[in-house]
């Protein structure tokens, strides 16, 4: 509830500071923003050379396969990483101004979600474009994105309060992503594992958030009800106990940053 | 509950203690090799179960010397702190000038940074859009405006700070050693500013070493010694005893 109000009552904060994150990240490069939707593309191009030539993935469609994949993935690993570091980049003004410290990991969601939003029409172009054309289905866009905003918008409250206190946090965290890019089936598809230890794969929610992707975008339909919930249930735990982190911690950040 | 709250600030047994580290360790393992030396950090209490209570539309004035705890008591009215034991309560909007030009961003113009400045305050774009000629009058830099705030002199950076802070229409304005701000000509205008504000029915409270313009704008003065209150009277008896003491 107090997170409401002070999102009212900071609505204006919350706008500048989230067009300063967009705006700030690639300042002083040629492309400026455009950066943010040439990285995924370039970082797509390797994959889809690398992977049907030298490792014979045979999947339909693998390049919109792979977007769909990647520029949903490139939204949640950017906030994570922008986000964790977000309460240090900004010690100046914690320590010299008071405002509810909680706008600065939300401003960073939020780039990242308008980021991801825009980022989208590049995947309606390659379906339209690469003959798989699109559906009713991509209504369902805004509520999978919103669940993996509030999943990621849970990480990043947690993340940056902790790494105030343990500065190793940004390293683990890098590790792990990196880690979790292998565990999520963008480059290769679920079915590659046997049905046995499948359901493995699918507890980890970035798992649950592509999967619906491709189903909305790519193989047109609607996404399971079961993984919806699953990973709503799993947003919702996540973000209330990040925002009890970032609660319990914030008191301190003048002082430890 | 909502009975009369006739106060604007109230310290209610505040305690404030800062660790201090003499090498912090903040990779995590230092802090797993030496948690168990870690915990003898030595504590320094600035603040010793401080009472305050202020009333709505007294200028007060915090005096005392240096490290003597009153530039933390204002940082923990203004909730950039927090205290170890105790409770502050404050009622209505606060500002704060602790420093000068705090969250201005050097590449924007000054006018942008008047909408950032004045957003960190929780002022909305209307409300800024309302007082921002009001801000740029005050601040005497039409002329520069537009320019991006690092092209600026430190005064004239100075000027547009306190120009913002001092019209964002705050109940509570909290200003820390900040009168000494720009030349003699603006000095005078933030002066008589902040005699207007005085007037109006603003809280404001002062931590400043200039103890003649203490004397003329406050009614009231706070001494602050190691950490306790040494004094708290009419701001003439109270000056003038710490005078008598730091001779």
């Amino acid at each position: 509830m107090q997170l409401i109000k002070n999102l009212y009552n900071y609505r204006e904060l919350l706008k500048s500071n989230v067009k300063k994150e967009i705006r700030g990240k690639y300042k002083g490069s040629f492309l400026g923003v455009l950066w943010s939707f040439v990285n995924p593309l370039l970082q797509v191009a390797v994959y889809a050379i690398v992977f049907p030539y030298i490792m014979r993935i045979q999947t339909d469609n693998y390049l919109i396969y792979l977007i769909i994949g990647i520029i949903p993935w490139t939204f949640f690993t950017t906030v994570i990483n922008q986000g964790m570091v977000t309460v240090r980049m900004n010690a100046g003004i914690i320590k010299k101004v008071y405002f509810p410290r909680e706008i600065l990991p939300i401003s960073v969601a939020f780039s990242g979600l308008i980021n991801f939003l825009i980022s989208c029409i590049i995947i309606v172009l390659f379906c339209i474009f690469g003959g798989v054309g699109i559906s009713w289905h991509i209504i369902l866009l805004p509520i999978i994105a919103l669940l993996q905003f509030i999943l990621t918008l849970g990480i990043v409250f947690a993340l940056s309060a902790i790494n105030i206190y343990i500065k190793d946090t940004e390293y683990i965290i890098t590790f792990l992503i990196n880690m979790l890019f292998y565990a999520t089936p963008i480059l290769y598809e679920a079915s590659l594992f046997p049905e046995k230890i499948r359901f493995i794969l699918y507890l980890n929610p970035m798992t649950q958030i592509i999967d619906a992707y491709r189903n909305i975008f790519l193989y047109h339909q609607l996404p399971s009800l079961a993984g919806i919930i699953y990973l709503a249930l799993i947003a919702l735990v996540l973000f209330f106990l990040g925002l009890l982190v970032f609660r319990k911690l914030e008191k301190g950040f003048a002082e430890e940053v | 509950m909502s009975s009369v709250k006739n106060y604007a600030i109230k310290v209610n047994h505040v305690t404030k203690k800062f660790k201090i580290y003499y090498d912090k360790a903040s990779t995590l393992k230092e802090k797993l090799v030496f948690w168990k030396t870690n915990n003898k950090n030595e504590e320094r209490t600035v603040l010793e179960d401080i009472n305050i209570e202020i009333k709505k539309g007294e200028t007060v004035a915090l005096i005392g010397t240096n490290g003597s705890g009153k530039s933390t008591l204002l940082k923990l009215m203004t909730k950039i702190i927090y205290p170890t034991k105790g409770k502050i309560i404050t009622v209505g909007k606060l500002t704060s000038l602790l420093e000068l030009g705090a969250g201005f961003h050097d590449d924007f113009t000054g006018r942008e940074n008047i909408y950032f400045n004045a957003s960190i305050f929780g002022l909305t774009k209307s409300e800024i859009d309302a007082k921002v000629d009001d801000i740029i009058a005050f601040s005497e830099l039409e002329e520069f405006i537009d320019n991006p705030v690092r092209t600026y002199s430190s005064g004239m950076y100075m000027r547009l700070a306190f120009s913002v802070a001092i019209n964002v229409n705050a109940e509570i304005l909290l200003i820390d050693e900040i009168l000494a701000v720009g030349d003699q000509h603006f000095q005078d205008k933030c002066f008589k500013k902040l005699e207007e504000l005085k007037n109006s029915d603003k809280t404001i409270v002062i931590v400043s070493h200039s103890l003649n313009s203490v004397r003329q704008l406050c009614n009231r003065a706070i001494w602050i010694k190691d950490g306790h209150v040494k004094m708290d009277g009419k701001a003439d008896t109270v000056i003038d005893k710490y005078l008598e003491e730091c001779k």
